[in-house]
């Protein structure tokens, strides 16, 4: 399986992942067109998403997660960087129709269950729109019965097509919203936070539906998210992000159990399970990252414990350590250093 | 033993509004001892947050307590008139809302803000103020310096703990808290906790903590009241509602929490949501979700039993509490 | 724009409940006049206005045009409001005026509501240069001057009820423009139109089908504010005599008795009722603008004083 951040050339065909990246990246102009200050919100992310998998994008505020996937839904166009969809360039998509079949084929379900879903009409509405734009090719009839199905394998009845919005609940709101996305049987679906605003008794459901849409009907999700727990429990693969840059990324059980970057280390440190007794204190206060007009050198390295002075100088790219990709000076010097290793205080375990 | 800090019997709290009368809390009954710390834990709609406001007397209209009492330091808070309620607020209790954007000024500095509540209560001298300023923001880990800085300035989590520290000024006994650490992210989440605890713990004030992640008070708090529609399901101390949780509302929550350690079990979750309050169901309020459902939960609202230190409203341990007698 | 993931709290019913007022805004409206004693007031007497304005013959007792009496006369049992100059009963003329004011009247403040909202909502929408441009246009439209600009157009303009309708919307259309841009700017970002954009809706589209029909309260409330004012403008104007005389409007009453001096040495009467309809019309439409006012904010609705029980005045 072709690892996230692998070269751009050389793509084998024959493992060609769904989507992928290049460098990614997207700036926004703070305060006007003469300003400065530019918020740097993703820098040269490199992604591979696949059949049938689920990758979760792992961070806090000012990660860039979200805007990841605003741009992989092309709300707006990357500043630098290329998407490629099924091995084209999605830059080079500007006729109308291109557009529509690109976006029938990748979905987007918001974070927001309230402000989701347009109050003035009732949930079936996004769903029909979808099929009037993305499935022309049936009739009113046969729209009727699209609809049905997709609440259906939501696990949604089929009467709640005429409810409002509002005459439903939060859960059922996020299920509506994944209902809409299938309408248009996509390929992947770029899922923004989409239990964050759910109480905890009903996110459980809302995530082994998302694993059904995987298994059953072959979707690819990106879930993206704050909360590492519950990627463990869905995701196939984890990417953690951290000011706009890409820090460790590998498979879920691997990067979980032994994580290399110290940021993945303090936010697995910091997550609490309420059956767990170990407490680990840091001094870390989780002030955000600095993402406007950011220097060059590691983004973390202001909290980083173990910072050299290699990490203020020269930004660290994703290199491969063993199945997992991590962009830490010192976490590459010591995978690479194993023999000399001397037993001081070291990143990885 | 000692009298409690807080005593709050049978507290009603209804939204009367012209479609409905809401009872957002219904007969609510606990205690804080000095230096305790007491979590409020449930999920949304449960009525923790109109439970803190109703004991902070903080409520508006529609909103209004129906019932019972609130004794704190003698007196009972629902009965005392705004003055008397004023003088108190700040001085012998404060609270600490969910978003600090709203409670503070964003036209004035922190400092400004500051002053304004110490010369509110009482004659200080400026330079007293001052100190006593400074000292608060220490006391939460932040620079002093930034008294001169306004709320925008400062981060999320600084904002929150500015509020913290404006909490403290007076050195009340009992600090209440609704949902400090929900805007704030994980590591900074992590970060206030354990500088609330520590502060509890050197200072010896009480807390009333409400939240709706109960891991979030796993590790803080001495007791937890469970709430679900309006009532206390479960109230136990912290280490045996996570070892041994009674209710099956409780259950279920505790199997909802995706685990980051050990093995990958399937989530169960909770099916169904919370009632409207405005038409509860019959008998036990949880039954349309109780995975242990029996025929007597659809006709008889059980009580508050007994269970060795924990106290569980499910009619499970009816029997056990009659026995117990 | 990125959107802001830092919060994870579990959302509370109070968000729903926006969401219901949107959907059942006309039922909600209904309910918020019938409860509101001002919007009450209001409302009676607007259906009292349009009745009077649909069924002129029904009430008036006599042909505004014809002369029924003698020239100034006083209020009388046989000609209530007194008589015209040229012996025209007056108050058969307010009745029988009441017709082309109403109806000037909302049409201006439909067309004019119409305009700005479609500036408002586009430049909200689209942002950059449409909005910096449309927003300008507005910004002009406002400070225009507005007697130097009738003045000019009247010499351009036959006098009458089209160039009044003209002139009116031309000069209030921007008023409420920059009202219902700062609505649509906050709605813009707000996740159901992003979903919109995200499956591939068309611009147009997303403006008429998407945002127009969540802002019918904030839409009903402009129009019902110009029309406050397009009341009083509409007579205003007629009064200085950019009117036409022929047209029976209450602005024109007002024109007619002047030019007689029918406060000095008629009957002032002549002058004070269509001034004071004017008023009163006014009066109705902001009266009734009252209900919205309570359907925006839920802390102005009325309480219900319930059981209260061990509560001291607080």
């Amino acid at each position: 399986m072709a690892e996230p951040g692998e070269s751009q050339e050389n793509m084998p065909t024959a493992d060609e992942p769904l989507l992928r990246t290049v460098d990614l990246t997207r700036h926004f102009r703070l305060g006007g067109m003469f300003s400065k200050h530019v918020l740097h919100a993703v820098d040269d992310f490199n992604i591979a998403i696949h059949e049938r998998e689920i990758v979760a994008l792992v961070g806090e505020s000012g990660s860039g997660k979200s805007t990841v996937a605003w741009l992989l839904a092309r709300v707006y166009p990357p500043t630098r960087g290329e998407i490629y969809y099924r091995g084209r360039q999605l830059r080079k998509l500007r006729s109308r129709k291109d557009l529509l079949a690109y976006r029938g084929e990748v979905a987007m379900v918001f974070q927001d269950p309230f402000s989701a879903f347009n109050p003035v009409f009732r949930v079936s509405h996004g769903v029909m729109r979808n099929l009037v734009l993305h499935r022309p090719e049936l009739g009113r009839e046969e729209r009727r019965r699209e609809a049905e199905r997709v609440f259906d394998s939501v696990g949604l009845s089929p009467k709640m097509l005429t409810r409002f919005p509002y005459e439903m609940s939060g859960g059922e709101r996020q299920r509506v919203g994944f209902a809409q996305a299938l309408a248009v049987r996509p390929k992947l679906i770029l899922a923004d936070e989409p239990v964050s605003m759910l109480d905890v008794s009903i996110r459980a459901g809302v995530l082994n539906m998302m694993a059904g849409l995987r298994d059953q009907e072959g979707v690819s999700i990106l879930y993206i998210t704050h909360d590492i727990a519950s990627a463990r429990y869905v995701a196939d693969r984890v990417i953690v992000l951290y000011g706009g840059h890409l820090v460790e990324a590998g498979p879920t059980e691997t990067v979980l159990r032994d994580p290399k970057h110290p940021y993945t280390q303090l936010l697995l440190s910091a997550v609490a399970d309420p059956r767990e007794k170990v407490e680990s204190i840091s001094a870390d206060t989780g002030e955000p990252p600095k993402v406007i007009n950011p220097t060059e050198g590691c983004r973390f390295r202001w909290r980083c414990p173990y910072a050299i002075e290699k990490c203020s100088q020269v930004t660290p790219r994703p290199s491969p350590i063993g199945s997992v990709q991590v962009a830490c000076h010192v976490a590459v010097a010591e995978a690479e250093d194993v023999s000399t290793r001397t037993g001081t205080a070291s990143v990885t375990k | 033993m000692a009298e409690p800090l807080l005593e709050v019997s049978d507290l009603s709290v209804a939204y009367l509004t012209e479609a409905a009368d809401v009872r957002a809390v219904d007969q609510v009954s606990f205690t804080v001892d000095r230096g305790e710390f007491l979590g409020i834990v449930g999920e949304s709609g449960c009525g923790k947050s109109t439970l803190l406001f109703g004991v902070g007397q903080l409520l508006s209209p529609p909103g209004e307590v129906v019932g019972g009492s609130v004794i704190f330091r003698g007196s009972d808070m629902v009965r005392l008139t705004g003055d008397e309620l004023r003088n108190m607020r700040w001085r012998d209790y404060s609270v600490v809302m969910q978003s600090a954007m709203n409670a503070l000024n964003p036209m004035k500095s922190i400092g400004a803000q500051f002053k304004d509540t110490l010369q509110a209560h009482g004659s200080m001298s400026s330079a007293e103020i001052r100190e006593r300023s400074a000292e608060v923001l220490k006391l939460v880990g932040i620079d002093p310096t930034h008294l001169a800085s306004y709320p925008h300035q400062l981060s999320g989590g600084m904002r929150q703990r500015a509020m913290i520290a404006m909490a403290l000024l007076l050195t009340p006994q009992l600090v209440m808290m609704d949902e400090p650490t929900s805007a704030l992210d994980v590591v900074a989440q992590r970060s206030l906790m354990s500088k609330i605890k520590e502060l509890q713990q050197r200072l010896g004030f009480a807390v009333l903590f409400v939240t709706h992640d109960m891991s979030v008070v796993s590790r803080y708090s001495d007791r937890v009241l469970v709430m679900y529609a309006g009532q206390i399901a479960e109230a136990a101390a912290t280490e045996e509602i996570f070892e041994h949780p009674l209710h099956p509302y409780t259950r279920g929550l505790m199997s909802a929490f995706p685990s980051l350690r050990g093995p990958r079990r399937e989530l169960l979750g909770i099916p169904g949501s919370p009632p409207d309050l405005a038409r509860p169901p019959a008998g036990c309020r949880f039954h349309p979700r109780c995975p242990e459902v029996m025929p007597v939960c659809l006709s008889h609202e059980p009580e508050l039993y007994p269970v060795g230190g924990a106290e569980v409203r499910c009619l499970l341990y009816a029997e056990q509490a009659k026995e117990a007698v | 724009m990125a959107t802001d993931a830092a919060s994870n709290t579990a959302i509370t019913e109070p968000a729903a409940v926006t969401d219901a007022e949107v959907r059942a805004e006309p039922r909600r409206f209904t309910r918020a006049v019938l409860h509101n004693r001002k919007a009450m007031v209001g409302a009676v007497i607007l259906l009292i206005m349009v009745f009077v304005a649909v069924f002129p013959g029904l009430i008036a007792p006599y042909d505004p045009q014809a002369t029924v009496g003698p020239p100034n006369a006083s209020p009388s049992s046989a000609h209530l409001l007194g008589t015209t100059q040229l012996g025209q009963d007056v108050l058969s003329q307010l009745i029988w005026g009441t017709r082309l004011t109403l109806w000037v009247t909302v049409v201006v403040s439909v067309i004019a509501t119409f305009i700005s909202m479609i500036i408002g909502v586009t430049a909200a929408y689209i942002g950059g240069l449409t909005d910096r441009v449309l927003t300008v246009i507005t910004d002009v439209f406002l400070i225009l001057p507005v007697l130097p600009l009738l003045i000019l157009l009247s010499a351009y303009l036959t006098p009458g009820v089209s160039s009044l309708i003209i002139v009116l919307t031309i000069t209030s259309w921007a008023f409420q423009a920059r009202q219902l841009r700062s609505q649509g700017l906050s709605v813009r970002n707000r996740d159901f139109l992003v979903a919109a954009r995200v499956r591939g809706e068309r611009p147009l589209y997303i403006i008429l089908v998407e945002i127009v029909p969540t802002m019918t309260s904030l839409l009903a409330a402009s129009f019902l504010a110009l029309a406050v004012f397009e009341v009083g403008f509409a007579a205003s104007l007629q009064f200085l005599g950019l009117g036409n005389s022929g047209e029976l409007m209450w602005g024109t009453m007002l024109y007619n008795a002047q030019q007689a001096a029918a406060l000095e040495s008629g009957n002032p009467w002549w002058a004070l009722a269509p001034g004071l309809a004017v008023a009163v019309m006014g009066a109705g439409f902001a009266l009734v603008n009252y209900a919205f006012d309570e359907i925006g904010n839920p802390a102005l609705r009325p309480v219900r004083r319930g059981k209260r029980r061990g509560r001291a005045s607080a």
